[in-house]
């Protein structure tokens, strides 16, 4: 398929997935198989956090937890294309979308981009033991005065001496408890300058902050609906004094890395999304082909087989977009290379990336909640029950739908500026 | 430190065979391939052998199209180096020519000290192939092996028959056939799948072992039909006053029916 690019130059993008990519598809299958059953995943959403020990080790020694770092930084340098293959694969296994929020989203989405932006000490105590699966790094991002307002955000950081002394408290955050459990910190942004009314989203500076750093009180977990594997929390910030090694990219450049941050998570969750819709048809198709209501199998009714193949369509073509992203991101990565040079993409810049990436993290759990839905609804009273993890599904992909990693407005918002131009965006 | 060949075939992946249902004829043309299940683990005891006793590991597969998925996979695992003889002609090859042509195989390879094949595959099941080759290569053949070790060079393996178990010591080189029971295949990491694409994989043709296709395609047995057995649920139901009485009548039926001795 022929693809225009900027109106300059075609290029060639061919989704057929190469002879590494179906091994290592493969690998996590056969891996996921033996340690994701659907029994342990029922047990797991049962018991609630934290997550098993025990399955992030397997997760880490298999190699899928923040494979895109290069293989210099610990990971396995594996373009987002296959990682994207293996979110959809651990999405399809773990259907309430707890070991994709933790480890795919969470850890890879993030764990990459402060890799992209951390020191060498950071790095060592921090990155490398999370891909180890020894420790747990993730994002702070929201605060009690919202989420999705970045921008908007209280919290701040000022230098002292030589060191930045942090302030302010983050809530809602995935794997709070693993964190504190099993030794790690997170991405957290705060204002390191004053705030400009026209363009709040400078001065604002990323750190990398311990989760058992002096200063640091971490929340009680919330009790959520769904995805219970693992935990949501929040944590204060009084007084933390970290070294300048612990900030992430440049001062004054927060913002920027945040949405970087953001592109690979939602990346995730539009790959791990399409694998729960897959497992969602895989679990309800035999159910409705055996299962005889007034002497004709459920599948042959139109009622139902009109949805299944509308919700097969939509999750197909979410699979291309996906790719298509992740491709894109690919490419966007390489032009920027190593270290750091954000925004020097020439072919596809951010923010187009970005648009595709909204698209995909609007689509994908807006889709998984409507597969699991309806699939109870096929199944009747059989789907309703625990017996499937129909409920589990639409519980767990809830939590993107009410605004994990970005809600879904914002999501538009995203989309309307780059057809629009930023003079259309409603909100700074 | 001990040299192992693997053989490996690249069978049918028979979980995912459909059965055409008005004439039971199995649709093998689409089924997707794999490993055989017994030849992984007999992979997997090679790599065991490795890790304990050093030495090499190499896969082997004889296979009419490209089993090239396969041998990467196998290479992943911790083989070391993997050979592929691929030739339209081996299509339709009974047990015999493939034995023949593995030997010529295992010749082109060189020196071993261990051949470990599957006790059978998981698609036809004969398992003839194992012994057959130790024939042909006039080393000992010890079948069924669930446990395996090496002392000096002898190999020490307990085989599992019927009724009992037997241990047996045999020198090296000897093939064994190994069955489901000895280990569990391990999942590859990623890192080791990439690792694989680094490693050597070479391909032969039947020509390059000096085999004539006129003596492969004279094949010995010649399968005609392969059918899927007619399953029909008996549809019998039992009833009584209690469940003591239920499990009576059932013994009763299945006795009857010689699923159970009497």
């Amino acid at each position: 398929m022929h693809f225009q690019v900027n109106g300059e130059k075609n290029m060639v993008f061919d989704f057929t997935e190469t002879e590494e990519q179906k091994l290592i598809v493969k690998a996590v299958k056969e891996w996921c198989e033996r340690n994701l059953t659907a029994l342990r995943v029922r047990q797991m959403d049962d018991k609630g956090h934290p997550y098993p020990k025990d399955i992030v080790e397997g997760l880490a020694k298999l190699g899928v937890i923040m494979g895109t770092v290069p293989q210099e930084h610990g990971g396995l340098g594996l373009d987002w294309k296959t990682q994207a293959l293996i979110a959809e694969t651990i999405g399809y296994y773990d259907p309430t979308i707890a070991t994709a929020a933790g480890f795919m989203a969470v850890e890879t989405g993030w764990g990459y981009t402060i890799d992209r932006h951390c020191s060498e000490t950071v790095r060592e105590k921090y990155v490398k033991p999370a891909i180890r699966g020894e420790k747990f790094i993730g994002i702070g991002a929201t605060e009690p005065v919202g989420g999705s307002d970045v921008a908007g955000h209280k919290t701040t950081a000022k230098m002292e001496g030589n060191e930045w002394v942090l302030n302010g408290e983050k809530t809602f955050i995935s794997g709070t408890e693993e964190c504190k459990m099993w030794g790690g910190g997170y991405w957290v942004n705060a204002r390191t300058g004053p705030l400009v009314p026209e363009a709040p989203h400078r001065n604002i500076t990323a750190f990398f902050v311990p989760i058992d750093a002096d200063g640091v009180e971490v929340i009680e977990p919330y009790k959520d609906s769904g995805r219970m594997a693992i935990s949501t929390g929040g944590f204060v910030l009084k007084n933390v004094r970290l070294s300048d090694e612990y900030r992430l990219g440049e001062v004054g450049k927060g913002f920027y890395h945040t949405m970087e941050g953001f592109d690979n998570a939602r990346l995730m969750i539009g790959a791990s999304c399409a694998g729960v819709i897959r497992r969602i048809l895989d679990d309800a198709i035999p159910y409705i082909k055996e299962r005889k209501v007034f002497g004709m199998p459920l599948a042959k009714y139109e009622a139902i087989q009109f949805e299944l193949a509308e919700i097969y369509m939509e999750m197909e073509a979410l699979k291309l977009m996906t790719m298509k992203t992740a491709w894109m991101q690919d490419i966007r990565y390489a032009e920027e290379g190593l270290p750091v040079k954000v925004s020097e993409a020439k072919t596809f810049k951010p923010t187009e990336v970005a648009k595709w990436i909204s698209m995909i993290k609007w689509k994908g759990p807006f889709l998984a909640l409507k597969a699991a839905e309806k699939a109870m609804i096929w199944l009747g009273a059989a789907g309703y029950t625990k017996e499937y993890l129909f409920e589990a599904a639409w519980r767990g992909v809830m939590s993107y739908v009410v605004g994990a990693e970005g809600g879904q407005n914002i999501q538009k918002i995203v989309i309307g500026r780059e057809l629009l131009g930023k003079e259309y965006v409603p909100y700074k | 430190m001990p040299r192992i060949i693997v053989c490996l075939k690249y069978a049918i992946d028979v979980s995912q065979i459909k059965v055409d249902s008005a004439t039971r004829k199995l649709l093998t043309a689409d089924a997707p391939r794999k490993i055989s299940d017994f030849d992984k683990n007999a992979l997997e005891e090679a790599i065991r052998i490795k890790e304990k006793h050093g030495g090499e590991v190499i896969a082997l597969t004889v296979s009419s199209e490209s089993a090239s998925s396969a041998l990467r996979e196998a290479l992943a695992m911790g083989a070391d180096k993997a050979f592929l003889v691929q030739d339209s002609a081996v299509q339709n090859s009974d047990t015999l020519v493939v034995s023949q042509i593995l030997a010529e195989a295992v010749k082109k390879v060189g020196s071993f000290d261990i051949i470990i094949c599957g006790e059978a595959s998981i698609d036809s099941y004969s398992g003839q192939v194992g012994p057959r080759l130790a024939e042909i290569l006039g080393i000992p053949a010890v079948t069924y092996a669930h446990r395996v070790g090496l002392e000096g060079n002898a190999i020490i393996a307990e085989r599992i028959l019927e009724d009992c178990s037997e241990v047996v010591k045999v020198k090296m080189p000897a093939l064994l056939t190994v069955t489901k029971e000895i280990n569990e295949p391990r999942v590859p990491t990623l890192m080791d799948v990439l690792k694989a694409s680094r490693k050597e994989l070479v391909t032969w043709t039947l020509s390059d072992l000096g085999v004539s296709k006129e003596k492969v395609e004279a094949i010995a047995i010649q399968v005609l039909e392969v059918s899927a057995p007619k399953v029909e649920r008996k549809r019998i139901k039992i009833e009584g006053e209690n469940p003591k009485e239920i499990a009576e009548k059932l013994v009763k039926a299945l006795i009857q029916d010689g699923v159970l001795g009497g």
